[in-house]
């Protein structure tokens, strides 16, 4: 089920009876046909034990289940929104930026900190971004959120991109990140540029960053 | 050279190839290749830059920004506009400035009263030297040419910077009522005459002048 966009801040989707969405909790702002909205207790896909790890995660931002025949506008805060269709890869999103998604993908959460060990853990804090964040695979589309639009970065083997941690939206593909810090003198004496913390996306992949360094 | 484009109409992208280009402090938001950030001490050229940044209030902590590959800057959604200097001067807000090529040089000028009605402050950031700028405004800005003759009037809101030979002066739009408290809310205007191009955005600052 693909996002239509109807401008750069409302998608619309169609909606099939058999066929789930989930979205996020009162994002839903008009539509046409028999569609029923559930608040989703579980927060998303799997069972209460998947619940619980969102939980414990705080990766547990309330969706809710579209179901019915008709089609479903999106949008929340104004913000731009932006589709992602994933073809059998896989999309590592914060959960608050998560408008819409079908319910073909399979969601799961993610320990960021297992990735580059100490300074994986240090980097949840320092990034504000905490230690999990939502992935998302299989096949179908994703609406994600952003403040001021979206633009991709490609990242290839051997070029990795660097990415501010605030303005850092999501990525896809088989992409490792760490925290390169750029820390020196400078930032002790309280003279740095404002870019001592920075996000390293290196491997095979897309990365989103959105205009703008307002978290959501 | 830096190569200055526009990725979208509100992220800029400035492609390096060694040379330096300065910037907003913390307005990267994105890079590629080798950078590095260095604060500048000061934000106009040198030390009496320095000092007058101090004194006048209108300082923009700059950071210098040195490398290979691209670097993409944004600043809070804001739209994007490139200036392209060729030996004029820009003047803009410290606040609308977003980056500069190093070649250009950057200063505070007075703009007295007029900048104090405004809510601009009475300093604002002057431009020189060629090379490209990138000027942010709240919303997709309008450029308005100012020709002899032809004076334009602006809401000081809504101004974000001019190039050319302009001056720059205050005017008043309010008459009796006003005085009764039944104003329009354009009471104070800011007048250019001469020759040049104003930078006008579509939205208006909270202004001194707009509450009357």
């Amino acid at each position: 089920m693909p996002f239509h966009k109807i401008n750069g801040k409302m998608v619309e989707a169609p909606v099939q009876p058999g066929q789930r969405m989930f979205s996020q909790r009162g994002a839903m702002l008009g539509y046409r046909g028999e569609v029923s909205f559930t608040p989703n207790l579980t927060g998303g896909q799997g069972g209460v034990m998947s619940m619980i790890g969102r939980r414990v995660a705080n990766e547990d931002t309330p969706l809710m289940t579209v179901e019915g025949r008709g089609t479903v506008l999106f949008g929340h805060g104004g913000h731009h929104v932006h589709v992602v269709d994933l073809v059998g890869d896989t999309l590592c999103v914060e959960a608050d930026r998560l408008l819409a998604f079908d319910g073909t993908l399979q969601q799961s959460t993610l320990f960021m900190g297992s990735q580059g060990g100490v300074m994986g853990i240090v980097r949840g804090q320092v990034t504000g971004q905490g230690l999990f964040t939502t992935r998302l695979s299989g096949h179908g589309s994703v609406a994600v959120m952003a403040h001021g639009g979206v633009f991709e970065l490609p990242i290839t083997p051997g070029q990795p991109v660097h990415v501010d941690p605030q303005a850092y939206v999501a990525h896809r593909g088989e992409v490792t990140n760490r925290l390169s810090s750029a820390l020196g003198w400078r930032d002790m004496i309280g003279r740095g540029s404002g870019e001592a913390f920075q996000l390293e996306l290196s491997g095979q992949g897309t990365v989103y960053v959105q205009a703008s360094e307002e978290k959501l | 050279m830096a190569q200055f484009r526009l990725q979208g109409s509100r992220v800029l992208a400035v492609d390096l190839a060694g040379d330096a280009v300065k910037a907003r402090n913390g307005s990267m938001v994105a890079y590629t290749g080798q950078m590095t950030f260095k604060k500048l001490s000061g934000g106009g050229d040198g030390l009496r830059g320095m000092v007058t940044r101090r004194l006048t209030g209108e300082q923009m902590t700059v950071m210098e920004v040195q490398g290979k590959g691209t670097c993409f800057f944004a600043a809070q959604a804001t739209e994007i506009n490139l200036v392209r200097l060729n030996g004029e001067t820009l003047f803009v807000e410290a606040d609308n400035l977003l980056c500069t090529e190093a070649g250009l040089r950057t200063g505070t000028t007075f703009t007295g009263l007029n900048g104090m009605a405004s809510g601009d402050g009475l300093f604002t950031t002057k431009v020189e030297g060629s090379g490209w700028a990138a000027v942010t405004s709240n919303g997709p800005a309008v450029i308005l040419r100012v020709s002899q003759g032809m004076p334009l009037r602006v809401d000081p809101g809504a101004y974000v910077a001019h190039t050319g030979n302009l001056n720059r002066s205050l005017k008043s739009g309010a008459g009796w009522t006003t005085l009764m408290g039944e104003g329009g809310g354009e009471a104070v205007q800011a007048e250019f005459t001469g020759e040049g191009l104003v930078y006008v955005q579509p939205s208006e600052k909270i202004t001194f002048g707009g509450d009357v």
